[in-house]
């Protein structure tokens, strides 16, 4: 489903290059859940974001879905984008003007979903995640585990075929953390979703099936299948 | 969609309402402070507009070359426009205006009103609305008069007007008229003013039959042409030299006779040439006015961007998270832009309510009756406002933002205009600059002012009142003789003087002369009394002054300085003047005043019998018509009970004739209502605009103050203490508002040198205004600022940088 080929990125400072990645070659299949580790600054995140396309590589190629992502153009790449990727931070980001319910919403009304059957979709994603009563409450009103909640049932919202988590439990206690873990296990297993996220956690690595570590740009060590579930 | 960009919007702004109501009232003051103005200013230009045929409605007026002097005139000759009539196809027709203020009597009460003598087809020509009459005919008679509401009520009450009679003295003779119809009030918009209307058949009573039809070098009347359809106004005005020409042979060589016609809608805003029988206005004046309405506009929508712009930087994130949730660039624009939309419409709206709600005091400043119409300009001007406003506001978060990459916004690696970006700096800085020039003005023109109000005139003007006889001049003289008897009974009454005119009417009566050499002179006269220069206070510089008791005073006169040095004089006194008026030099007065600040001082003479004077003069002209007025100087003291007194004197001496008074200081102060209002509106607007800035400065501030709060908790840690952080926070304003001095100093400089142009006798721009101005603008910057600076420079570090 995802494959990276030869992804370098770098900055120029002054004369020298400071690479963040370097000859990335990853293959994601369908279905996979990953855990992107290592040390701060080994590029996690930006893997992360090269794969979200929110981020372009220096060189290298990407297919998603067996297309060439960074040759597609700008609108079509948004249409690959809206239509099968979701995001969810370490710091929510939900849009604080909106309610739970609108911030479910928002990313429907980017796909010119008609209000009913937006209507039906946010209500049943409420159900799901027991948010009913909380709808219409704004996320300065619900704890970070809450708000982290509505920021998945928001990236779930659109049905992606991939989900993308950039440290979601780094805000969250430990108690919540695991609920949020406990969720994304459910989703992957239950409704065939992708997922890849970046953590810093051997503990939350554990409940995905496979895991790369990054030091320093390169991908260190690349387990398939995760044994120890 | 739209619905949700709605509710964000308005999240957004209840959120943040203090940014809100900044915002929006900064606005919308703005922009009813500018509406007003433009009410004002369109009031200026649409003067005579209202005609429906003010497009081929023209005035004549007159350039005659005489004795190697040029005389223009803008009341004609009365024959012009019966000729132009005769001999020109392109004039559908012509009307003559004779204004005049003759006394007029009702019953034993006589006034002065303003009376037109115009042809019959005056109604014709101009929209002029006749509420009761016979709309056709409305003035049948010789006899027939035509009255305004607004005197009517004056004359007669509530009573019936038509059918009433007048008895008005045209010259020697007193005709009665019948009411036959009564005229809407004239609008105030109009350069033809009357009370009252009669036919122009009463000529006669005024001028020689010779005057009335071939006298070239009289001038009498305002002379109005009606153009027929399609003619163009420089055809005729080529056409018409070569009916002169012949008419005026006698007299003139070709060319030094000329008449030219302007439109109606021009004669208003034209200050070249003379005022007809009506004053016009300095378009000037107009000009300031549009400058300062949108000056206080700008600033206002200046205002407004700054700080839109400043706020938007903090939803850089939401803009990151629709992005990643799907946004497209198109949306988001479309959002920030319907955004800024939503709050200029607010602004506007909320404006024009003020506008609605200031009208009133406006109106009382400006000395107007305006009102706010939705008409085409107006509309336009909102709809264009907003648009413009919106774009530009909303033009930083729907552009540039809209632009970023939403990963960076995200990671808060985005620090997007860390610094007053050079854009805003400039705003400021033009806000600034308003702010500056206006303060400027402000106390140059309050100065200016102060400066007009307590000049020594050369005479004193402390406590005196002007009493009007309202009758000719042998009725009028008995009558101030006995009203003098009564007024030198009281104690309070230093003194008091009887004069053709007194101090109180600008502009004597302007004679003119062929002297010995051919020359032709001219010079201010007064006849008055022997008290005049006692009761008034004029200093006598050389020779006496006239005395009571010598009745061979009145084969002499008394000359001002400017007389003395016109005619080159070493030793003034006996001298005549050469060639004409057997009187001669008695004293010479110290020079004063008889007019307006605006202009030198002219030739002036007095006399006591000023019989010989008339006859003896080629040119008599005058605005305000000559009758004795009573001038009494008191010694000060209750000004209500001066004038309980001097209405029993008038009471006892003159029967039911209505007591007509004026206080000396104000009937002066009355020719500088335009310059008094200019300088009333610059002030508010000046305060305005200050006002307006200082919101604009404190939104930035606020915004500045959080953008570096992280800045700021570091150097605490590192031990500034509140000061420097002050200084930290203001020092870049200071370097502002320098920069807006730079600017704002030439500009001010150069718009009050020509302002001052107007005055003969004006004030050097006050320095001190300048530091002053900038002084002001520093200081209440820093205080705006430093606010929050103080504010934030007080926080404990350790919560600002916890967060980070």
């Amino acid at each position: 489903m995802i494959q990276l080929e030869h992804i370098s990125k770098w900055y120029n400072t002054g004369a020298a290059r400071t690479f963040v990645l370097k000859d990335i070659n990853l293959t994601i299949k369908e279905g996979e859940f990953l855990s992107i580790m290592g040390p701060s600054g080994s590029g996690k995140s930006t893997l992360l974001n090269i794969i979200g396309m929110l981020d372009a590589p220096s060189e290298g190629s990407y297919q998603f879905m067996e297309q060439s992502v960074f040759t597609l153009k700008e609108k079509q790449r948004m249409e690959l984008y809206k239509h099968n990727i979701g995001f969810i931070f370490q710091a929510y980001h939900l849009i604080d003007e909106l309610t739970v319910y609108e911030n479910i919403e928002t990313p429907l009304l980017y796909q010119n979903i008609k209000g009913a059957e937006r209507k039906a979709m946010v209500g049943d994603i409420l159900d799901r995640f027991n948010m009913v009563g909380k709808k219409d409450l704004f996320p300065a009103q619900l704890s970070g585990g809450q708000q982290q909640l509505v920021g998945i049932a928001r990236a779930l919202i659109a049905k992606p075929k991939v989900l993308l988590a950039d440290e979601p439990t780094g805000n969250l206690n430990s108690k919540q953390g695991e609920e949020i873990m406990e969720l994304f296990k459910k989703i992957n297993t239950e409704e065939g979703i992708t997922i890849i996220q970046v953590t810093h956690s051997e503990k939350n690595a554990e409940y995905g099936n496979c895991k790369i570590d990054l030091l320093d740009g390169r991908i260190q060590q690349h387990i398939k299948e995760n044994s120890s579930l | 969609m739209f619905r949700n960009y709605l509710k964000v919007a308005f999240r957004y702004l209840s959120k943040h309402k203090g940014y809100t109501v900044i915002n929006v009232l900064g606005l919308a003051v703005g922009i009813a402070c500018c509406i007003l103005i433009m009410q004002f200013v369109k009031s200026e230009w649409s003067f005579d507009r209202f005609h429906s045929k003010s497009e081929r409605l023209h005035r004549a007026w007159l350039q005659e070359h005489y004795e190697g002097q040029i005389f223009t005139n803008t009341v004609t000759p009365i024959p012009l426009g019966p000729v132009l009539q005769a001999h020109l196809p392109e004039v559908e027709s012509t009307c003559r205006i004779a204004a005049m203020s003759p006394l007029i009597k009702y019953n034993n009460n006589t006034f002065t009103d303003p009376v037109n003598m115009v042809d019959s087809n005056f109604f014709k020509l101009f929209d002029f609305e006749l509420k009761q009459g016979n709309a056709g005919n409305p003035l049948p008679g010789n006899n027939s008069l035509i009255i305004t509401e607004r005197a009517a009520k004056k004359y007669f009450g509530n009573e019936q007007a038509i059918g009433k009679n007048l008895e008005l003295q045209l010259g020697d003779d007193k005709i009665i008229f019948a009411v036959s119809g009564v005229a809407k009030n004239v609008p105030l918009e109009s350069s033809i003013q009357f009370d009252m209307l009669i036919p122009f058949s009463n000529a006669k009573y005024l001028w020689s039959e010779a005057t009335r039809t071939k006298a070239w070098s009289n001038v009498a009347v305002e002379t109005y042409v009606l153009l027929k359809d399609e003619v163009k106004t420089a055809t005729v005005n080529r056409k018409i030299a070569s009916i002169m020409d012949p008419l005026v042979a006698k007299n003139y060589k070709p060319g030094e006779y000329t008449v030219t016609l302007q439109p109606i809608t021009g004669i208003h805003l034209n200050n070249v040439l003379p005022q007809g029988n009506q004053p016009v206005s300095d378009p000037k004046y107009s000009y300031i006015m549009a400058t300062v309405g949108i000056l206080v506009l700008l600033i206002a929508c200046i205002n407004f961007v700054t700080l839109s712009i400043g706020r938007s930087v903090t939803r850089a994130l939401e803009v990151g998270v629709r992005k990643v949730l799907g946004a497209e660039r198109q949306q988001l624009i479309r959002q920030f832009w319907g955004e800024a939309l939503l709050l200029t419409l607010m602004s506007v709206i909320i404006g024009i309510a003020l506008a609605i709600i200031l009208q009133k005091p406006f109106n009382q400043l400006a000395n107007r009756e305006l009102t706010l119409a939705a008409d085409g300009f107006t509309i336009l001007f909102c709809f264009i406002l907003v648009v413009v406003i919106a774009l530009i506001a909303g033009s930083y978060p729907a552009i540039i933002l809209s632009g970023f990459k939403p990963i960076e916004v995200l990671k808060g690696r985005l620090r997007a205009g860390s610094n007053m970006g050079f854009f805003r700096r400039a705003l400021i800085v033009g806000q600034f600059v308003a702010s500056i020039v206006m303060i400027i003005g402000t106390i140059t023109v309050a100065k200016q002012l102060s400066y007009l109000r307590t000049k020594d005139l050369g005479y004193d003007r402390e406590h005196v009142v002007i009493v009007e006889t309202n009758k000719g001049r042998a009725e009028g003289n008995q009558l101030a003789q006995r009203f003098k008897v009564v007024l030198n009974q009281n104690p309070a009454v230093i003194n008091s003087t009887t004069s053709l005119y007194s101090m109180a009417e600008y502009g004597w009566m302007n004679m003119g002369y062929m002297d010995n050499k051919d020359a032709f002179r001219q010079f201010r006269f007064n006849a008055v009394d022997a008290n005049f220069v006692d009761a008034m206070g004029l200093k006598i510089i050389a020779g006496r002054k006239f005395s009571a008791d010598n009745t061979a005073d009145s084969n002499y006169i008394l000359v001002n300085e400017a007389l003395v040095k016109e005619y080159g004089w070493k030793n003034p006194l006996g001298q005549r003047l050469p060639g004409k008026y057997g009187h001669r030099v008695l004293g010479v007065v110290k020079d004063f005043h008889i007019e307006s600040l605006h202009n030198p001082i002219k030739p002036v003479m007095l006399a006591l019998k000023p019989d010989s004077i008339f006859t003896g003069s080629s040119d008599v002209s005058y605005s305000t018509s000559p009758q004795p007025r009573i001038s009494v100087r008191f010694r000060g003291g209750n000004l209500q009970e001066n004038i309980t007194f001097l209405r029993s004197a008038w009471k006892s001496v003159a029967g039911d004739q209505d007591f007509e008074y004026r206080f000396l200081e104000d009937a002066l102060n009355t020719a500088y209502q335009q310059e008094e209002r200019l300088g009333k509106i610059v002030r508010y607007a000046a305060f305005l605009s200050i006002f307006i800035a200082c919101l604009g400065l404190f939104g930035l501030a606020t915004l500045i103050v959080v953008r570096r709060t992280k800045e700021i908790g570091i150097r605490k840690v590192l031990g500034a203490d509140v000061t420097n952080i002050v200084g930290l926070v203001s020092k870049d304003f200071v370097v502002l508002v320098f920069v807006a001095s730079l600017v704002a100093f030439p500009l001010a400089w150069w718009m009050l040198q020509k302002w001052l142009q107007d005055f003969t006798y004006r004030i050097n721009i006050p320095l001190f205004a300048f530091a002053g101005a900038a002084l002001l603008t520093l200081l209440v910057a820093l205080l705006t600022v430093s606010f929050q600076a103080v504010k934030a420079a007080m926080a404990n570090p350790i919560k600002s940088l916890r967060t980070e």
